[in-house]
């Protein structure tokens, strides 16, 4: 070959790449629209427990109940959930309710869809949502593999008709209806379990349209024959999969994708002045913590527990590295969880340098060095605690600090293990908006703090079996004042999130509780 | 082209050159050059800084740092101007000159730690595999080639992940371990091409032991050009530990390094471009300066090009 | 190269599979797992066996090229076939404008060596090496893509060469910096020698010496340069996928070392070491098409 030759070939190679740009653009005139996500885990609701799959889940699936803008269960595929003792719920579902292959929606969708879920030979993710009813732990012994497969708390009684018995009374069990993954299953999905995560059949408002195309989209269509109760107005929505939260926002703001939950904190000024009135802050159900390692030594007294806890200035962390978004918390629980307490901590969880000072001192100080504990999960986590550091060496005088920071993959291993070698960064996100929710990982045995909260775990119980929603948050309430006294977990701020929208969409009706924070069959496209 | 003009001044510096007195004349070209001259100032600053930061700060790494004080813009452009922060404040509140400062030592230090391990390995590695060459040598290409197959950034980030909290050294230490196959290349390339010549067939011919003949008689006649490589690669070194910084998985507080700050600064800094800005400047001239003075003194030591 | 191939799988399922860090629990994320449930995970994923027992069934899967299975369950062969033409897009775009770019820059300044355009191209490169990648990326990710508007940012929307033109650039400029010096010095190099002042002097027209002795001959390390650096791109890509978000193979295997899904990142290692060590016996073919020397042994 002729070097001559290879030159001009080059040369014509890259003459003929750059003479072809542009192309793609849109031109369809259906009404679709885009929501950015990043890859989901799983797909089939028993085993779908991040948040970007349940996101796809909550447009193909409806559940028996959802919660309505206010946090309260509201009937959904049921037409009604009735119990007496809190132990034994019958649930009637509405009838005509079809899958997307026309298959209907019967009491033996939930109850299949449902022991697959708890069944541990699957070894699907939310197996311990249903913990709760009679016969879970035959599906999951302590060694081996269970030797059934039913649970015996499930009772079809007829087709519209399904009888749950649990192991003991729980008032919040609704709320375990609302959730996505609890979402029926139709009879071709277990002939094939592999190819329905990859095409899943579901029974709400959208229908998936081809199949799940790994790290680039899932797109969704209207599904024609649906008869639940929240019809989609637009003819459909394509979540697009992106690698990461900038790299969405950046197509959001380059108006290429309708639709982004995912804004990063540290791009909040700059949405807001791009996007106005399309940048909306939807407050959210996770909380951060700093939780204390009760089982060494060093944490064994409240005072000086509180003493950090005082000297922490939550809102200028919140301000400096989430842009004043985060929203500093004296609680335990998220605000939008009925039964929420604004100042439920108190002085401990207010910033107080000098005061901290002298509890520090009465405490007898900290020798040593003085570990930070997180996961490398996401880059905010070091800056935050890079300001903790700061301030607990300005206000305490604890020069010695150091970071112990520890791989994503590794890091609930040691928290369980009781392996933490200080305070370490905690994080909840809500299963469901009820008090149970958030404080039965704070108290019931084994807890990741070494905290004995056999007491606050009596409270709860009693919270559970109670007959009306107000006997119960006062139980939950009770059990709250008494964690935050003897403070094994101290609260920093609960999350907001920023949803962005581009101009080619309409009716957003932004709602906490539903997991793309956007009621999607409502949203029409211009 | 002035083709009679070059050559004269080859065969010119054929014959004053010899190789006992190259690295007098190396010496002396080095002196003429500005590049050489630029770049040495530079990076003896640089040297200076991160070896006495508090020459130039009163502040020592993340003091008086006042989160409520954070992403304070600098008064003007111009450092000099005065001010309480002549560079502003940092996303912590620190001031971010002291900062920058002290963020001199730990790039710089990583540098020539990794250097200074690769080198050793090559230098090993090297002239055994090329001395005795057959089967030892046969074996030792192959594992290069294995390291040499598998990517560098690879490597180390898979490596650098499953240890999160890792301080200066473990860092330093993994990408030593992983950054010598260039250079044993380079070395065993080396020592073949003097192992034939005469003057080594002379010392074995009157009895030298191997350990001698290598020392005495190969590694001196070897050696410069792969010294020139890890000279240009400790700027090499220091550019590569920013970018595992900024991919989360270099260094981390306590230690304060420009990595650190530009990875902490790409998500704002649209707004406050100052912050990627300074760590960039004082980044990139350190790079610089050790590529410039390592193609100046490579420059220097080849009477080809002079 | 099948040693070099099975000792470098080792050393990286070594490296993935040796090192701390629990998996399953990953996927439990923040809630319980109940332990009948981690142990049926554990053993779906081998992870019960031994070290070698893993790496030797693994081994088996890939003679039959199976290349396993995610932790989402997802073949590892289909997150290949997914990922690697956006990548080998990425990457080609990258080359082709280091290959051109670069070694027309390199000839430019060869020719006029010590003059304004050498002095230009050299002190340009440098400064292009001695910039961090990813600052470059960032600051003309916003420059060109989001203040000026003449790239897309994100995404592969536009299909090639349009969405691939900006990251592909940036992608290649740290190499396009070696190719023109490369080429460079090995041009001057090369004009004096002997056999190209014999053309002259034989009276060849300037442009013939250039194009048929100088210049041939000047692009044998070029050649070299550019084979290895196919390797070099196809990880540089993990940076760049990751700032531009396209989804290639570099930022599967970016997600998956972060959540250690071993299997994804030996699978995708896999794949690239054997582009690098393909590239390799290209160039190797390449210079005997190049230097008549070796061509006649």
């Amino acid at each position: 070959m002729k070097v001559k030759g290879m030159l001009v070939g080059i040369v014509a190679v890259a003459m003929a790449a750059s003479a072809c740009g542009g192309g793609g653009g849109s031109g369809n005139k259906s009404k679709v629209f885009t929501y950015a996500i990043t890859e989901p885990e799983h797909l089939i609701p028993g085993n779908t427990n991040d948040a970007q799959g349940l996101t796809v889940d909550s447009a193909l699936f409806d559940t028996l109940m959802t919660l309505d803008p206010s946090g309260k269960p509201v009937m959904e595929d049921a037409a009604s959930v009735d119990t007496t003792d809190q132990k034994v719920w019958t649930i009637k579902i509405k009838p005509g309710l079809t899958f997307h292959n026309g298959e209907p929606v019967t009491a033996q969708s939930y109850a299949d869809a449902w022991n697959a879920t708890a069944n541990s030979a699957n070894a699907w993710g939310n197996g311990y949502y249903l913990g709760s009813i009679e016969g879970y732990a035959d599906l999951n012994p302590d060694k081996g593999k269970p030797k059934v497969d039913k649970m015996k708390g499930l009772k079809v009684v007829d087709p519209q008709t399904l009888q749950v018995t649990l192991s003991q009374p729980f008032s919040q069990f609704p709320y375990v209806l609302s959730f996505i993954g609890t979402a029926p299953m139709p009879k071709a999905a277990f002939t094939d379990l592999k190819a329905y995560e990859q095409k899943p059949i579901g029974n709400g408002p959208f229908m998936i349209d081809g199949s799940w195309e790994h790290n680039k989209q899932i797109k969704l269509k209207k599904f024609a024959g649906y008869k639940g109760t929240r019809p989609a107005k637009s003819d459909g929505v394509t979540f697009k999969e992106y690698a990461g939260r900038d790299a969405a926002y950046t197509d959001l703001r380059a108006g290429k994708v309708d639709f982004d939950n995912q804004i990063p904190a540290a791009k909040a000024p700059e949405a807001k002045r791009l996007l106005g009135d399309r940048l909306i802050t939807v407050p959210s159900g996770t909380m951060d913590f700093l939780e204390f390692p009760l089982y060494d030594p060093a944490f064994k007294n409240p005072d000086l527990r509180k003493a950090i806890s005082m000297a922490i200035d939550r809102q200028a962390i919140v301000n400096a590295v989430y842009n004043g978004t985060f929203k500093p918390m004296a609680s335990l629980l998220a605000p939008i969880v009925p039964g929420y307490r604004a100042n439920a901590c108190g002085e401990a969880c207010t910033y107080n340098p000098q005061q901290a000072k002298q509890l520090f001192d009465k405490a007898g100080g900290y020798k040593g060095t003085l570990h930070l504990v997180f996961s490398n999960a996401d880059a905010t986590y070091e800056q935050w605690m890079t300001d903790v550091a700061n301030q607990l060496k300005q206000n305490l005088g604890i020069t010695d600090i150091k970071f112990d920071k520890v791989q994503v993959s590794d890091y609930l291993t040691k928290l369980s293990d009781h392996k933490a070698a200080g305070p370490y960064r905690s994080n909840w996100t809500m299963d469901y908006p009820s008090p149970e929710d958030y404080l039965t990982p704070r108290c019931a045995k084994p807890t990741r703090s070494g905290y004995d909260g056999a007491a606050c775990e009596a409270l709860i119980m009693k919270g559970n079996a109670a007959k009306t929603p107000q006997e119960g948050q006062q139980y939950y309430q009770q059990a709250e004042d008494m964690v935050l006294k003897d403070m094994p977990i101290t609260p920093l701020w609960n999350w907001q999130d920023q949803l962005g929208s581009s101009s080619h969409v309409g009716d957003i009706h932004a709602d906490p509780y539903v997991y793309p924070l956007v009621h999607l069959d409502q949203v029409t496209v211009k | 082209m002035t083709e009679v003009a070059e050559a004269t001044a080859q065969t010119g510096a054929a014959i004053e050159g010899g190789a006992a007195s190259l690295w007098s004349d190396a010496w002396r070209d080095l002196c003429r050059r500005v590049t050489f001259w630029v770049s040495a100032v530079i990076l003896l600053f640089m040297g200076v800084m991160a070896a006495f930061p508090s020459l130039f700060t009163g502040l020592g790494a993340n003091d008086g740092c006042d989160v409520r004080q954070a992403k304070q813009r600098p008064a003007s452009w111009n450092p000099f101007a005065g001010g309480d922060h002549p560079f502003g404040t940092d996303s912590h509140g620190c001031d971010y000159w002291a900062q920058v400062v002290h963020g001199t030592r730990a790039p710089i230090v990583v540098g020539f730690l990794v250097t200074a391990i690769a080198l050793t390995l090559a230098i090993v590695l090297g002239s055994v595999s090329g001395y005795y060459g057959r089967l030892l040598d046969a074996f030792l290409s192959r594992i290069t080639d294995i390291f040499f197959g598998l990517p560098l950034i690879l490597g180390a980030l898979v490596i650098l992940t499953a240890f999160p909290s890792h301080g200066m050294m473990t860092e330093s230490l993994v990408l030593g371990l992983l950054w010598w196959p260039t250079m044993t290349r380079l070395m065993r390339g080396q020592v073949l091409s003097v192992r034939d010549a005469d003057y080594v067939q002379a010392a074995r011919m009157i009895g030298a032991s191997d350990g001698r003949i290598m020392l005495r008689h190969i590694l001196p006649n070897a050696v410069a050009p792969v010294f020139v490589y890890a000279m240009l690669n400790v700027g090499v070194v220091i550019g590569y530990e920013a970018t595992l910084d900024y991919l989360g998985v270099g260094l981390q507080y306590p230690t304060v390094s420009w990595g650190l700050q530009l990875s902490q600064a790409q998500e704002i800094f649209t707004d406050y471009p100052y912050l990627l800005i300074y760590p960039a400047v004082f980044l990139t001239a350190t790079v610089l300066s050790f590529l410039l003075l390592g193609d100046a003194v490579r420059d220097a030591l080849d009477p080809k090009l002079r | 190269m099948v040693p070099v191939l099975i000792g470098t799988t080792l050393l990286i399922y070594l490296a993935v599979f040796a090192l701390p860090g629990d998996p399953i629990r990953v996927l439990g994320g923040d809630k319980p797992m109940s332990p009948a449930v981690y142990q049926a995970l554990r053993h779906h994923y081998h992870l019960d066996d031994p070290l070698i027992v893993q790496y030797g069934k693994y081994l088996w899967g890939l003679v039959r090229g199976d290349f396993g299975e995610t932790l989402n369950g997802q073949p590892v062969g289909d997150v290949l076939t997914g990922g690697w033409t956006v990548t080998v897009q990425l990457a080609v775009t990258a080359w082709v404008f280091e290959l051109v770019v670069g070694i027309a820059l390199g000839v430019w300044a060869g020719l006029r060596k010590g003059g304004v355009i050498d002095t230009l191209v050299l002190s340009g490169t440098t400064l292009v090496i001695a910039i961090p990648g990813f600052v470059l990326a960032y600051s003309a990710q916003l420059l060109f893509g989001l203040k000026l508007g003449w790239f897309p940012t994100a995404g592969t929307d536009d299909g090639w060469p349009y969405s691939y033109l900006l990251p592909g650039i940036l992608l290649g400029s740290l190499s396009l910096a070696y190719i023109a010096r490369l080429t460079r010095t090995s041009l001057v190099e090369n004009g004096r020698s002997d056999y190209v002042r014999t053309a002259v002097a034989k009276g060849l027209s300037r442009r013939r010496v250039l194009v048929r002795h100088t210049l041939r001959n000047s692009l044998i390390p070029v050649v070299t340069y550019l084979g290895v650096d196919l390797g070099n791109l196809m990880a540089g890509a993990i940076i760049i996928e990751g700032i531009f978000n396209l989804p290639g193979i570099g930022q599967q295997i970016w997600l998956a070392i972060q959540v250690k899904d071993g299997p994804t990142v030996v699978g995708i290692s896999t794949f690239l070491v054997l582009i690098y060590l393909l590239a390799n016996l290209v160039v190797d073919f390449l210079y005997g098409v190049l230097d008549p020397r070796i061509r006649h042994d």
